[in-house]
């Protein structure tokens, strides 16, 4: 779809309350039960910027998760918002607190709203939330066919270190670490406009787990990750010689098969699409870089 | 397989389901690897000519079910079928003409999946009930505590070659081994529902796409590399998990042919056997008729 222009939609998201079933427990990948705190709805703790293991908590974003009460209008919600998107707060204690989508999380979906931490702690369960959801089916000019870029709000695009060197060129984009495609875990074989995909990192970190860069037990909130040998154009999946760049999302999980979950932003052949593990220099969405993004005033078209 | 167990001690629950219908939605289509629309059957209802020992992939077909596809209605009661209901667990037809046919179960995919002789299966049809006797959670071998075992019914333990060997290990056979790359949608989900989805397996697709796994057969008995099913399926260096191929062809990305899990533990606890005659339909409907 090269050459046309994204349209905006202003979408309607609820925040979530946490839901948990009868028993409280859920076992970890040791077989000890726990009890998942932060597995959704409003968290107050992390920050984008602290590393994925900081807390004891069950797939912990830092944020707000947001909702609808009609689930096909929450498939659209989880669908078509993307990272960077715009976010106004419309009723409750923090009415008119803006914020941006930070990612998105599967199953019935969910959209992760980052918004300052003052605001945040003013927020309750569901407080209403207007997104200005831009940029599935973007494609930035002069990027080369073969990469594919999704779940990014056009501005954001600016943003993070993501380099292109035209038509023809390469796709370059500085990350945290590359990291095999065996380590993913819960989202693989779902579609990649609204599904995280949890990467299986653990502490103590192995460092058989890691191929090049510094070790993932220093993964922080909002890095860039690259995933080899994965597809993410449209279900995620295995293919040999492409790779695929996401954003952390939420934090770990004590749960087999989850971990610290990615929204992929950018999908290519290797030779395409490369990755440059910045180390310990690596920036990737900082909470500088998401009050850049909503100090724009909302353009509601 | 030659090794102890509390088999004597597990209960038998008499459970009901229902041969389920297949489901589409008005849209029709979904995407394959290459982004390619396909609207294929295969999954729910009662998939014909597909039985143990057949190939898994080469179908026209997407998460292709062989067999009768069970649920029950009740969503609760549901769960208890699927969670309950083991491999090699004995299944009858209550209703419909092949009532009284006799099948039994080779895996789990959210539904129950169940393989009857091609002849009896002909006869078999959405809204059929039917009787699970189901045994099989609960299952332990007090010689390797190490090793969980998922699924499986007592008679399928006991069909199955191998057993505890001289060196304190778990022998087990199987038909194939499984790299962790292949492990693709059911990875973070309980052990106990659904399968854990092969990728690497798409007949006829691209190179780039094969992790050589086009030659998986339903029912084959397989290893998965690195895998820890004992409490959820996740990645796990050193591990091992011994499924049952209970699914076939699939065309959707980062799914494919899946194991239903049955024994997880440590790696070296296991003493591995490639035996291409490692497959259910070596011991399940022996002296049965298999027309297709």
């Amino acid at each position: 779809m090269s050459g046309l222009r994204p349209v905006a939609v202003n979408l309607l998201g609820v925040v979530e309350h946490p839901e948990l079933g009868g028993t409280p427990y859920r076992v970890d990948c040791d077989g000890r039960s726990y009890v998942p705190a932060g597995d959704g709805g409003i968290v107050l703790g992390p920050r984008l910027g602290e590393s994925v293991f900081a807390w004891d908590a069950d797939h912990a974003a830092p944020g707000a998760c947001l909702v609808h009460p009609d689930q096909a209008a929450r498939h659209a919600l989880a669908a078509y918002s993307c990272i960077g998107n715009q976010i106004v707060v419309r009723t409750g204690h923090a009415a008119g607190a803006r914020g941006a989508v930070l990612g998105q999380r599967g199953e019935q979906g969910r959209v992760i709203a980052w918004l300052a931490p003052e605001d945040l702690a003013r927020m309750r369960p569901s407080d209403q939330v207007a997104v200005r959801a831009c940029g599935q089916g973007w494609r930035p000019p002069g990027f080369p066919d073969e990469v594919e870029v999704l779940n990014l709000d056009p501005a954001a695009l600016d943003v993070l270190p993501i380099t292109a060197a035209g038509v023809g060129g390469t796709v370059t984009a500085g990350v945290r670490a590359t990291v095999p495609s065996k380590l993913a875990g819960n989202g693989i074989g779902r579609p990649s406009v609204s599904w995280d995909l949890d990467l299986q990192l653990r502490v103590p970190f192995r460092p058989e787990d890691a191929s090049g860069g510094p070790a993932p037990g220093n993964l922080l909130l909002g890095d860039l990750v690259a995933v080899s040998s994965l597809d993410a154009r449209y279900n995620m999946g295995y293919r040999r010689g492409w790779l695929t760049v996401g954003v952390v999302v939420h934090g770990a999980s004590p749960l087999p098969g989850h971990g610290p979950g990615i929204t992929p932003i950018l999908t290519g052949p290797q030779e395409v699409l490369r990755a440059r593990p910045d180390g310990a220099a690596h920036a990737g969405l900082t909470e500088a870089v998401i009050r850049q993004l909503t100090a724009a005033e909302v353009q509601l078209q | 397989m030659k090794v102890s167990s509390n088999a004597a001690r597990l209960v038998s629950q008499v459970l009901a389901g229902e041969v389920w219908p297949a489901l589409a939605d008005r849209h029709g289509f979904r995407v394959g690897p290459d982004g390619q629309p396909f609207s294929l059957p295969g999954m729910g209802g009662v998939t014909l000519g597909v039985h143990c020992g057949d190939p898994a992939t080469g179908y026209a077909s997407d998460h292709l079910e062989p067999g009768a596809s069970v649920r029950h209605r009740d969503p609760d009661a549901n769960m208890a079928l699927q969670f309950l209901t083991c491999v090699g667990n004995q299944v009858r037809v209550e209703s419909g003409p092949a009532a009284g046919a006799v099948g039994h179960v080779i895996g789990q995919h959210a539904y129950v999946l169940v393989d009857f002789a091609g002849a009896e299966m002909a006869g078999i049809t959405t809204g059929d009930q039917v009787t699970v006797t189901a045994t099989g959670q609960g299952l332990a071998l007090a010689e390797h505590p190490a090793i969980t075992v998922k699924n499986c019914s007592p008679g399928l333990l006991a069909d199955l070659p191998g057993g505890t060997r001289p060196d304190g290990r778990l022998e087990v056979h199987v038909a194939a081994t499984i790299p962790a790359e292949a492990v693709g949608a059911g990875s973070g989900m309980v052990s106990e529902y659904a399968n854990t989805d092969l990728m690497g397996a798409y007949a006829g697709l691209g190179e780039d796409l094969s992790l050589g796994l086009e030659g998986l057969r339903i029912g084959d008995i397989v290893a998965l590399q690195d895998a820890d099913h004992r409490f959820g399926r996740g990645y796990r260096p050193g591990y091992l998990t011994i499924g049952v191929i209970s699914t076939g062809q699939c065309m959707l990305f980062g799914h494919g042919p899946g194991p239903s899990s049955l024994l997880s533990g440590p790696a070296d606890a296991f003493g591995v056997v490639t035996d291409p005659d490692a497959n259910l339909a070596s011991w399940l409907h022996q002296g049965q008729e298999w027309s297709r």
